[in-house]
Formats: C-alpha cells, structure tokens, sequence
C-alpha cells in the first residue's frame, strides 16, 4: 500500500480492516464523533450499539475468550471511557485481549478539564496490559497495529488507545504497515535442559496430577494436556479457566480444584508427589492455604509470563515458556523414555475418587436445587454449546457441576469476579460464534447488574439464553454470612422485585418461568428455539449453598461439606 | 533489608515514570531514589534505589522487565559498579564561629563552598550515597536550612 491522504478516523478503520475485525462493540459520543462519521462508509464492518461501556468492553473480552481472537470496542472520551474500566481490568485479569478505543478532547486542551475529559492515559495504565494516547495522526497506523501485536503476543491483554479528537480529523499521507516493529522478546521455546528434567520427574512420578488453566486454552495447547495425560495416567484438574482443557467426562478429568472444587480434583492435588501446573497462576481461590498446597508434591511450572513463576507457591522447576511448545517437548522427551513398570494403584485411586465423590445433582425439591437446575441444563444442551457465566453461587455451581467437553466453551469472569460480565459477554460470544447456542448461567443479583443490555440483544438480533438462577439474594455474600458471620445477612436481600418475564417481555425478549424441575428442559428447548433473545427465570431454593467449601486459606483437604 | 539498584533501559514515552514506580507503590515498596537520562540512542535510563530482601527484588525485577515499555532491567551489583550522588546544601544564617566549622568540615568532606549571602552558605557535595549522608548528619538541622540531592546515578564498571 503506498501513502494515501486520508483523516485519522479513516485510517483507523484501515488499520482495524488490516486486522481482520469484523465487529465493532460501542457507543458513540461528542469526542467520537469522527470515527463515527468514518463508520458510515464502512459498510464491511458491523458495529454493536451497547447500552453501556462496561457492556462494551464485556462482549469485546467475549468475543476475545471465545475465538481467541482481539476483540474491539469504542466509547467516548470521559465517563464513555471510565465506563470501560471494570470490563478492561475483567479482560486483565483473565489474560483477554480486547482493544479498546476511547475517543478524547483535543490535544490542545488535554489538562485543562475540558468537557469529558479523563485522564485516561493514567485510569487506564494500571489495568491494561499496555496503553497508547495518539498524539498526532501520523503516529496512528503503527499505533493501532503495534496494539494488537500487544494484545495478542505472548500472554495476552487488554490494549486501550486514547483517541484525541483533532487526531481524528488531522490528514495526512498515511499508509498502514504491513509489519510492525514489536521489541518485546517473548520467550517461547523452553530450555532442553528443563524439559529433560520436568521429564524426569513425571517419568519417576508415583502419583502425578497435571493441573491445567487458561494459559493452556490461550496458548491452544489442550490436545498436548490430554496427550500427556494419557501417557503418565496423570489426572488432569482445572483452574475456573482452564474448564473445558480436557473434556470432563474423560476419565482422568477430576474437574475444577480450589474453593469450589470437586473433592476429587482437591484431594489429588493433596495426594499428589508431582504437580505440573502449566497455564496457571496458583490462585488464592485454587490453593486455599499455600503452605499446605501439594504439600507431598513437587512442583513444575510452566508459564509463559515469567512473574507468574514462583510469584503465589514455592516451584521446584519452573519452566518459562509457550505451553503448547513446552508440553509438546515434554511429550517427545517421554517417548524417548523406556516405559517404567507403574503400579495402577494410583490410577485405580483416581478411578475410585471420581466415582464415590461425583456430585450429586438428582434433586426433586421444589423450590428447584441448583444442582438439579445445572443437571436439565445439561440435558438439554450438546457438547457444542457455549457456556457463559456470571459471577458468585451460580458461577461456582456452573463450574462445579457443567460438564464442559471443549475448550473456549465456558466463559467467566475468573481473576476480578465481575457481577455483570456474563449477560454482556455472551453478546459478543453469540457474535463471534452464531453457530452455537450460547446460555448465560446467571443469578438474579448479576443479571441486573447489566440488565439494560435486552435492549441491545433484541435489536441486534443476538439470539441468547439467560438461565437466571433466581434466589432473591446476593447469594455468595449471603452464605458466606451463613457460614462464616452467624447468619447475619445484611445488605444481601434483593426483595421480590423484578418480575424476570415481564422484563424480558418489556424488551421484546422472549420470558418464561421455570417453577418445578421437571419444567426446566422443556422451556428451555423452546428458549433456545423461540428466535428471540429470552430469558429463563428460575426459581431456586435460597436457603442453598455452594458446596463442598474450602474456606478462604484453608486446605483443600479440610472442606466444608454441609 | 539490603538496598538494591536497578538500571532500567526503556522507551522514552508518556507514562513510562508512572508504569515504573506504580509498580512499586502496588506492592508498598518505596523507592528511595530515582534519577533519569536520555541515553544517545534517545532511550531513557532510569536508576532506582528501593529496599527489598531477594525474593522481592527478583519478583520487582521481573515485573518491570514484562512492561511493555521497558527493554532491559539490569540488576546494580555494587561491588561492580561506580555510584555517585551530588548534594545542594543550603545553611541557615550562622554566625562567625559556625560559619568556619562549615567551611572546614565541607572541605574535608570535599565539597565546595559555592556562594556566601550574608553568612548563609550555599554548598556542593558529592560523592557516595553514604558519604553525603554522613556529611548531612554531621551538619545537623541546627545548621542546615534545605538541602537538594540528586538521587544516584552510575555506571557499571564492566570494560565489555
């Protein structure tokens, strides 16, 4: 492409066509207005009108977590962009890579509080993986293209770009690269010398366990974790993003570990004499109590991010790398390996903790258990379907309980727990993936969090379900006043407001009730089928808790089971 | 706990101060001193001195070497390297028998006396981070009305 004169809002859409994007989630504003313009003759790019930046940034992060590819949104300068905030700090902390693109006041004017002018240089450093302000329009094409370099190469992240507004409208002989200079060194290729020892281990390893989590998903490396499973008879348990690494009803997935964790996964990790993490962080929520975590184990780390390494638990090997590289290697390095004589004992163990502590979901209490609400959920939905979640009991109960077969097929907020995420973020999953039916498992407290967004989902025509696991309670907060504060519940009570159908049907969604569990399938088949957004209210039993629960710094071995 | 020096290579863009010291403040670290220059390449070097036992210096470490902005972060071995700090000292109004006890302590201590304003002194020192501490000490608040110090700067003694 030789240099063309153009404005900087058109070269924006030239950059982001030269990316690929295809839609654009936002919301327009005085400082945007430009790039707006610009859109009008963009008739190759489709653009979501959200009803709120932070519903935005959601289905960005969305879009992101279900294609792994950059997700985009626009806002305004101001309160558009501090709108962001949440959604952008959600994607950080679950490595996403979003782009986001905030309109701003004119250079000319930038400190001297103009109207919405936010500093959004500063706001938005601490909770992005990088972030740009364009100072003059001929810095923009390498801008744009270096942001997605970022978002995407090595671990990923969100990427915010402040967007002035005299940028936006400045010509200049603008050509977009078709390379651009990225100086970070990423690391991909492990040292021999450290997979000849991760090798070692594994192959002397009595009773080895793999756990697993988003990096592997990130990095498309689930093949090479079920791989290696398979060759050590290693179970495999997950983080709350890695779900979906190794289909769940394989006999070595032991599911979710952590606070919420199947007792299985938790006490493999107890058992355990080496524990490879590889895509994780070794979170608070997944190892309770760090002194006590694999205590009988060691430890190899495989990470891409080399502040992850060593940064929550003690390693004994860590391995700064490319998951899919590194277990790949580590594959080959086993096969080279004569087969050692290992007793099944272990694999017989993992057998027997899988079928006598499965959980039980066969519940026939009205109101509905929740357990029994994941279990017709299940039912219903094929191995293609994506699941998103929001954020507290019905969360932890979807990861508990949902048999996740695939990678990129659970979503939720894990890192930050953003209330409000998943209704907006299977927005943009239902785009980016409109071939699959996508169902939010939702509770009553976080569906409302960003209820606004009906509106956009029927005009738009994004066909999702939202499963609202409707207890009237801040439900999370509730059992933890339940069990760890006397059952003082306090400010946890949502009343018996709204009525969930007749607010679906306010928007134009379809709305149904689902009052007993043998009603649950049927309605949501019809959900699924009814060519409209819809929502699938369903009363539960709110006196229900979360369980197995390994109190915040307990062991995992010591869970709450009643 | 040990003081440690970093010598940071980075990229000479807006917030590039911000990024590095609130990745410090996050973790409730304070740096003792920062001091800054633009090598001729045209990126900045950037010198701190923080105090951290060795687990958390490495951590530091490798957070700021993951920064987007930042090329190289090379950790200051004391032993190996020339660190130097300048002080600008300025004394109260001192009569004629503190004036001469100043003049001859910063002359052993190798400063200089830079300028005299109706017995208020203006004085340049330098020399090791310690040095200055222990001439500032010595001078005491009895003396000294305001002092302005540089933060240190070195260089590695590496010939390669």
């Amino acid at each position: 492409m030789s240099m063309v004169e153009m404005t900087g809002a058109k070269a924006l859409f030239e950059a982001l066509k030269a990316e690929g994007v295809r839609d654009i989630f936002g919301i327009p504003g005085g400082a945007m207005i430009p790039v707006y313009d610009a859109l009008y003759d963009e008739p190759e790019i489709r653009h979501i009108l959200t009803r709120h930046e932070q519903a935005a940034a959601h289905a960005a992060d969305g879009y992101a977590r279900a294609t792994g590819k950059p997700g985009v949104c626009f806002t305004t300068s101001g309160p558009g962009a501090t709108n962001l905030t949440t959604g952008i700090l959600t994607a950080y902390m679950d490595s996403s890579p979003v782009v986001a693109i905030s309109g701003q006041m004119p250079n000319s004017v930038l400190g001297s509080d103009a109207f919405q002018e936010a500093d959004m240089l500063s706001i938005m450093l601490p909770i992005t993986k990088h972030n740009f302000i364009i100072r003059h329009v001929t810095e923009l094409p390498a801008i744009i293209r270096l942001a997605f370099k970022t978002a995407t190469t090595g671990r990923p992240g969100p990427v915010h770009i402040d967007l002035p507004k005299d940028v936006q409208v400045s010509k200049a002989d603008l050509k977009i690269p078709a390379e651009v200079n990225y100086h970070k060194k990423i690391k991909l290729d492990p040292d021999p010398e450290d997979i000849r020892k991760a090798v070692r281990m594994l192959v002397d390893a009595e009773q080895p366990v793999i756990y697993a989590g988003g990096g592997v998903i990130w990095s498309s490396a689930s093949a090479e974790v079920v791989t290696l499973a398979e060759m050590l008879g290693a179970p495999v348990v997950t983080s709350l993003m890695g779900k979906g690494v190794i289909p769940e009803d394989h006999p070595l997935a032991l599911g979710m570990l952590g606070m919420h964790g199947r007792m299985a996964a938790n006490l493999a990790v107890s058992e355990c004499d080496v524990l490879l993490g590889v895509g994780v962080r070794f979170s608070d929520r997944a190892t309770g109590d760090v002194r006590h975590f694999a205590s009988r184990a060691k430890i190899i780390h495989i990470d891409i991010d080399q502040v992850e390494l060593g940064k929550n638990v003690r390693v004994d090997l860590p391995i700064l790398g490319d998951a899919k590289r590194s277990l790949a290697a580590i594959i080959e390095g086993i096969k080279l390996q004569v087969k050692k004589g290992r007793t099944s004992d272990w694999l017989q163990r993992v057998k027997r903790m899988r079928e006598e502590l499965a959980p039980r979901m066969d519940y026939d209490e009205v109101p509905t258990k929740p357990q029994r609400v994941i279990k017709e959920i299940m039912s219903v939905l094929n191995e293609d379907a994506i699941i998103v979640t929001e954020v507290g009991q019905c969360q932890m109960w979807a990861a508990h309980f949902y048999v996740v077969k695939k990678p990129r097929h659970f979503i939720s907020s894990g890192g930050l727990g953003t209330m409000g995420f998943g209704f907006p973020a299977s927005m943009g999953v239902k785009i980016a993936r409109p071939e699959c039916d996508v169902v939010t498992i939702a509770g009553d407290g976080s569906f409302l969090m960003n209820s606004q967004e009906l509106a956009t989902v029927v005009e738009n025509k994004i066909n999702v379900v939202s499963c609202i696991f409707n207890n009237r309670y801040l439900g999370m907060v509730k059992q933890w006043q339940d069990l760890f504060y006397q059952k003082r519940r306090c400010g946890v009570y949502l009343g018996n407001v709204p009525d969930f159908v007749k607010l679906a049907e306010a928007y134009g969604a379809w709305g149904d009730r689902a009052t007993r569990p043998s009603e649950i399938a049927p309605k949501l088949r019809e959900a699924l089928k009814c060519g409209k957004p819809a929502i699938l209210d369903i009363p539960i039993d709110p006196d229900e808790h979360v369980l197995p629960m390994v109190p915040a710094g307990g062991r995992l071995d010591e869970p709450i089971l009643t | 706990m040990k003081t440690r020096m970093f010598s940071v290579l980075c990229q000479n863009v807006p917030g590039v101060m911000m990024r590095i010291s609130r990745s410090f403040t996050r973790r409730q670290i304070n740096l003792d001193s920062i001091t800054v220059g633009i090598e001729p390449s045209g990126l900045a070097r950037v010198i701190l001195t923080f105090k951290a036992d060795d687990r958390l210096a490495e951590f530091m470490r490798r957070v700021l070497a993951r920064a987007e902005p930042i090329i190289d972060v090379e950790v200051i071995d004391p032993e190996r390297s020339i660190a130097r700090e300048i002080a600008l000292l300025k004394t109260k109004k001192l009569d004629e028998e503190q004036l001469w006890k100043v003049v001859e302590l910063v002359e052993r201590a190798g400063g200089k006396v830079l300028e005299n304003k109706g017995n208020v002194l203006i004085v340049e020192l330098s020399g090791s981070h310690e040095h200055i501490e222990k001439v500032i000490t010595e001078l005491g608040p009895d003396i000294l009305k305001e002092v302005a110090r540089s933060g240190q700067v070195l260089i590695s003694r590496e010939t390669s």
